[in-house]
């Protein structure tokens, strides 16, 4: 048995990971302790594995391992949905380091030297770092691994290491309780046992099919896109494509590249993210965009669509950015703001409050790192605000902060819409970053958020039994109120909510499901229990939640 | 010594009857309801002029006609030997610079010296009080004006108001202002530091409104003007309000809990040419350096 795993193995391992997570998505999102039809953990892992299993596929036979830890860091990294999905990102960016070091064989010693910098940037990436996650499972798998060096045989060693994960997993209920509450293993550990179980069979011979398909992403893509319309391109051809950088690519060069694009054509962008370059242009002459192009790396994600020819526009097309964005910092105003919102009259009532980007998604599609990261090119300002308003967002907006490098961003951790709302009013446009974060915290710490939607499977949580279909009635700090009817289980959770926190104002935005007259109903009725409160009922048209409330 | 009168308008919310009080001349703010010409505080009350609001009647707002500032002046220039007339913010109104036009007449001058220190309402009235302090240490019209235009940005005044709808319908906001959303509730938080009013920042409820404000003045009696410690040597604080009162006096005890050894300050109704603009409903807190 070989003791060193060579390059084209470690990419295979690496692809059999993927479509080995792939195949068990749902059974992940199974996993999922709150039963609300939410963006789950299986499907945001799976979506940031394949957005670097496409780029890796996407890569000559012959790559060499810097290409392949290259092209599996920034695809993960850029592709990232949701905490676990980002947690996943942090892990591979961890690992890459260390082993795009290396000549292209990686023996026992490298990949627990690479486990060890996995766990070391995940937990970095989670403020407060929770025990009986995916992060414990990754340090289970580090700490069993270490026990191991090259005298060992790499079949054993990878055996002993995923039989110890499975343990680790198997505890999280004891480490956490509410798995254990709801019968279950933490989901996004058995996310990451999925991707090494995979990794093992094609170790041991099994036969599978590695091909990474191109349309895994074209759904949510749709779903988690940034909405922008712009004039329309003159040029016959729009495109987009990535460069992983072969060599160093200074501001220099890059602002150099992008005035030679904008010669060519228009709507030029350039974004570096490590060690990728993703560009777009409308062009008449692709080819020598692509010749230029060649000269700073290897190309990967190459979309070209006519845009005169009309009628069938591939996806990737409306993500291009509708309008240059302002190369020139001296014309940026001094604020924007980012925000994720779903639903016509909530995106409605933050585009009013001067939201200058909004990408759909939160409740049912966590948009990806690389979502935010094309918000924020999209967007010509000093300081942008990012408002994830999904506390399973906000890791995703994190990292496309730490991943841009011309603007000031600030992400201030909204987990509900309501929270956004606040936050955004409470903004003073004569105070800093900083300073206005802080008095965003305090607003949104103001306001209490009840929001109504269906179970999808029975479960157990917070001392509730609950069943399929039930109304639940979810507060900031779990579920409140649990029913058979719309209106009174929501009734029965702003009674809970104004007995915690008495409020002056109940703020009502009804979902796509609820018409309005019967929204009228509700409000009506709550206007005679809490004579002393005003109430305010939007229109949200918002999916899946029947109602959002917030009281302050 | 030289006899100084002291004068301002009606946006000072000195009474006719607190003017006779004092010993000083306020000139009425006109106003236009509905095609009929009324003078605050002469054939216009406060009652009378918050159910023109409520009827949603439009009501306009103008400046005291040339002839009726001269023949102010005039009037007291018989009596006395200098004029100092402190009119409204510049910035709110023409009507300073008219007077200031009409200052430079022949005959007024170096007699009659308009002010032009941006004040507006409660600190307006303070400036009054102030130059009738001074007038009565014996300092000339002029010295009187150049001291208290050197002391103009020593006010500060937070209003909430109770809706956006009057600051809309008046046209009369700052690009600032205008951008505050009108999909939801919001409670808008403006300032005056002199010039304009202009938006400050926004509640969604009277409460973290009222905190907003309190904060605020906190803040400017802290930086700007020297410090909470010892503060009631220093500073005035001043109370204002549109519409009904019912609500001003807990705001102003909510207040002054954090500013001890204050005398009870002055709660008086915003004057009608700022009312009219934002509405019934607002509350307003201000502070101005004593001198």
């Amino acid at each position: 048995m070989s003791n060193a795993i060579d390059t084209r193995m470690f990419r295979n391992l690496f692809l059999a990971g993927a479509k080995n997570l792939e195949a068990k998505k749902e059974y992940i999102n199974e996993l999922n302790v709150f039963p609300v039809p939410d963006g789950d953990t299986g499907t945001n892992m799976t979506l940031t594995i394949m957005s670097a299993a496409r780029e890796v596929a996407a890569l000559p036979e012959d790559a060499d391992l810097k290409s392949v830890c290259k092209a599996m860091s920034s695809g993960s990294l850029r592709g990232a949905r949701g905490n676990s999905g980002v947690i996943l990102s942090q892990l591979f960016r961890g690992m890459c380091k260390v082993l795009k070091g290396l000549d292209g064989q990686i023996t026992i010693e490298d990949l627990v030297q690479s486990f060890d910098k996995a766990v070391e940037s995940a937990y970095k990436a989670v403020m407060k770092p929770t025990e009986g996650t995916i992060l414990t499972v990754a340090k289970g798998v580090y700490e069993k691994a270490s026990e191991y060096d090259n005298d060992a045989d790499m079949e054993e060693f990878i055996d002993a290491v995923l039989v110890h994960a499975q343990k680790v997993l198997d505890s999280t209920p004891e480490m956490l309780p509410v798995l254990k509450q709801a019968g279950v293993v933490d989901s996004g550990g058995a996310g990451l046992l999925e991707v090494l179980k995979g990794a093992q069979r094609y170790f041991r011979g099994e036969e599978m099919d590695l091909g990474i398909s191109d349309t895994t992403e074209s759904a949510p893509e749709e779903e988690g896109s940034v909405k922008s319309e712009g004039p329309k391109s003159k040029y016959t051809y729009d495109m987009a494509f990535t460069i992983l950088l072969s060599r160093n690519f200074n501001i220099k060069q890059e602002q150099d590249f992008l005035k030679y694009l904008e010669s060519m054509g228009d709507h030029a962008s350039i974004k570096v993210v490590e060690d990728t370059a993703a560009m777009t242009v409308h062009t008449d002459d692709p080819g020598l965009v692509f010749q230029r192009a060649l000269s700073f790396g290897e190309l990967t994600d190459i979309s070209i669509v006519n845009q005169h020819a009309g009628g069938k526009q591939a996806p990737k097309a409306e993500e291009a950015p509708a309008q240059a964005p302002a190369d020139d910092p001296s014309t940026w105003k001094d604020a924007g703001f980012i925000t994720i919102s779903v639903g016509e009259g909530i995106s409605a009532v933050f585009k009013d409050l001067g939201v200058d980007q909004i990408i759909s998604g939160g409740q049912t599609m966590n948009p990806s790192t690389d979502d935010i990261l094309h918000a924020i090119s999209l967007v010509p300002a000093k300081t942008i605000y990012v408002l994830p308003n999904n506390k399973n967002i906000i890791m995703a907006a994190n990292q496309a902060r730490d991943l841009t490098g011309d603007k000031e961003i600030v992400v201030v951790p909204s987990k509900t819409i309501p929270q956004g709302i606040a936050a955004i009013i409470s903004f003073a446009p004569d105070l800093s970053g900083e300073e206005n974060l802080a008095a965003m915290t305090e607003a949104m710490s103001m306001v209490a958020t009840g929001q109504v939607t269906y179970a999808v499977r029975d479960t157990q949580i917070d001392g509730k039994e609950i069943h399929e279909n039930d109304i639940m009635g979810i507060g900031d700090k779990g579920i409140l109120a649990v029913g058979k009817q719309i209106d009174e289980t929501t009734i029965e959770m702003i009674d809970i909510m104004m007995s915690e926190n008495s409020g002056e104002l109940i703020s009502i935005y009804f979902g796509e499901d609820i018409k309005q007259s019967e929204a009228e109903e509700l409000a009506k009725k709550l206007k005679d229990k809490y004579a002393g409160c005003d109430i305010e009922l939007i229109s949200g048209g918002q999916p899946i939640y029947y109602y959002l409330i917030s009281i302050e | 010594m030289s006899k100084v009168a002291i004068m301002t308008d009606s946006n000072s919310g000195i009474t006719q009857a607190e003017a006779k009080q004092l010993g000083i001349t306020v000139l009425p703010m006109p106003f236009n309801v509905g095609g009929s010409d009324y003078f605050e505080d002469i054939n216009l009350s406060q009652e009378q002029f918050y159910r023109f609001l409520e009827e949603d009647v439009t009501v306009k707002t103008s400046q005291p006609s040339p002839s009726d500032v001269t023949a102010a002046f005039d009037r007291l220039l018989e009596e006395y030997d200098e004029v100092v007339h402190i009119p409204m913010s510049s910035g709110l109104s023409g009507s300073c610079q008219t007077a200031y036009m009409l200052a430079r007449e022949p005959r007024f001058q170096d007699r009659v010296f308009v002010v032009d220190n941006q004040r507006i309402s409660v600190t307006q009235r303070q400036s009054v009080l102030d130059a009738m302090k001074l007038a009565d240490n014996g300092k000339s019209g002029k010295e009187i004006r150049d001291f208290l235009f050197e002391d103009k940005f020593n006010s500060s005044i937070y209003i909430m108001l109770d809706t956006l709808h009057y600051l809309k319908k008046g046209g009369r906001i700052t690009p600032a202002a205008a951008a505050i959303g009108s999909l939801l509730k919001i409670k808008p938080v403006l300032t005056i530091q002199g010039e304009k009013l202009d938006a400050f920042s926004k509640a969604r409820t009277p409460q973290q409104g009222k905190k907003i404000m309190k904060d605020a003045i906190l803040k400017d009696i802290d930086i700007r003007f020297g410090g909470l410690e010892g503060a009631c040597d220093r500073m005035h604080i001043q109370f204002a309000y549109t519409g009904d009162r019912d609500k001003i006096d807990e705001f102003a005890e909510m207040v002054m809990a954090d500013l001890p050894g204050f005398e009870p300050p002055v709660i008086q109704p915003l004057s009608l040419s700022v009312a009219c603009h934002i509405g019934p409903g607002a509350l307003a807190v201000a502070c101005t350096k004593k001198i």
